[in-house]
């Protein structure tokens, strides 16, 4: 069967500055990683990558990027990402870095994989935050973040949280 | 900078102390504990362990009479738990592939390479269980150094096969840092397969660790050979006809 085959790459931009994350876009993005594409593979490297790459999700809270390339030149991209430095947007530039969080095949898996990831950091700031309302906020969103298939799990959650 | 290794998914961590030869005297200062620079190591992400944060020194030598801080007794070195070494010459390379009693030996990234890389040392190197470093940070930052970096390290990788070889970062801002993932995908770059470059920043990593600290350690190995007592009531137990053969 013919068809074309896409990477869906998660990544998390984590910047020092708190500013940064509002102020994301997805043309930003696309530019900066274009650009460090460019540096790092020259032009056949951007030419290659940018066949079908898109930024196809973006989430200001928390940071994470979804990238989309083809699946043959996805080793260019991956390569690339660590060298990409700022975020430059509305003439200001945030010095920033990209974290490759999980490489999947479709938007589906990497779903999956975010859905994981958030409720680890949930968990970890779960243990970090003092105030008790926050914590109470915290747990009820832990118990609320499966999706529906997966009520048995989230049965599980309670009792954990319960023995913390 | 710690801050963000943990949130970044590290588990374990080196301090470095560069001490380079130029002055005519220079004392190794003790490390400075980790226990002093955080009170509470917070938890990797993922597991439920603390983070280890280590000691590392790093020696720039360019000379062989400065190899003979490594051999004395001084107390202050023991301390440290990983030693690298950064020779500058050849001859230096190949004394500290082959006798200096070190964990890590440091290739130089930003400038080229005054001596090119024979197979006898590095094979040496590869059987002691030395490894060979490769730092990435001036990679991020310039694009000269990225071309004596990327250079480099692909020349040493036609020698040594990919194996033995640690990618490190000498970040100085925590933006200069990068995931584990990240690093794993640099090493592809420099011209290892992608279970090298994996293996590069993790187990190879492990290795290093578990290296020094038997250099710290052991100064000797017992062998304990069991007696085979076990045997004899075994063969009691064996029918006739196996009997024979065994006593045969």
């Amino acid at each position: 069967m013919v068809r074309f085959k896409n990477r869906y790459v998660v990544c998390e931009v984590v910047s020092e500055d708190p500013r940064c994350r509002q102020c994301i876009e997805d043309r930003a993005l696309g530019l900066a990683v274009r650009d460090a594409i460019t540096r790092v593979h020259g032009d056949y490297g951007l030419a290659c990558c940018s066949i079908s790459f898109t930024v196809k999700y973006l989430n200001a809270y928390n940071g994470t990027v979804l990238l989309r390339c083809r699946k043959d030149s996805y080793r260019l991209l991956c390569s690339a990402l660590p060298f990409v430095r700022y975020l430059e947007s509305r003439a200001q530039r945030y010095p920033c870095f990209l974290n490759t969080l999980h490489v999947g095949g479709t938007i589906r898996t990497c779903q999956k994989f975010l859905i994981q990831y958030n409720r680890t950091q949930l968990l970890k700031l779960l243990q970090n935050c003092t105030n008790e309302e926050e914590r109470q906020c915290i747990q009820k969103s832990l118990l609320s973040c499966s999706l529906t298939e997966e009520q048995s799990q989230s049965g599980d959650e309670e009792e954990d949280d319960g023995s913390e | 900078i710690f801050l963000l290794c943990f949130l970044v998914g590290y588990s374990a961590v080196a301090l470095n102390h560069v001490i380079d030869f130029k002055e005519k005297k220079q004392e190794i200062i003790k490390p400075v504990s980790p226990s002093e620079l955080f009170p509470t190591l917070p938890i990797v992400q993922g597991t439920s362990k603390r983070i280890k944060v280590l000691t590392r020194l790093t020696l720039v030598v360019s000379d062989p009479s400065h190899c003979n801080l490594l051999r004395s007794t001084s107390a202050n070195i023991r301390l440290y738990d990983i030693i690298a070494v950064f020779p500058k010459t050849e001859k230096l390379f190949h004394i500290a592939c082959t006798t200096l009693d070190v964990d890590l030996v440091c290739i130089n990234v930003t400038e080229k390479l005054p001596f090119y890389f024979r197979r006898p040392p590095v094979n040496m190197a590869i059987d002691r269980g030395i490894y060979f470093e490769l730092l990435y940070t001036p990679a991020i930052k310039d694009s000269t150094m990225r071309r004596y970096t990327i250079s480099n390290a692909i020349s040493l990788m036609q020698i040594c096969k990919g194996k033995n070889i640690v990618i490190s970062s000498a970040a100085e801002r925590p933006l200069e840092l990068r995931g584990p993932y990240d690093v794993a995908n640099l090493g592809l770059l420099f011209g290892l397969s992608e279970s090298e470059a994996k293996a590069a920043v993790s187990t190879n990593c492990r290795a290093t660790m578990l290296h020094g600290e038997t250099r710290k350690s052991a100064c000797g190995v017992v062998y304990t050979v069991k007696k085979p007592r076990k045997v004899e009531e075994e063969e009691s137990a064996v029918p006739a006809c196996k009997k024979a053969k065994t006593q045969a």
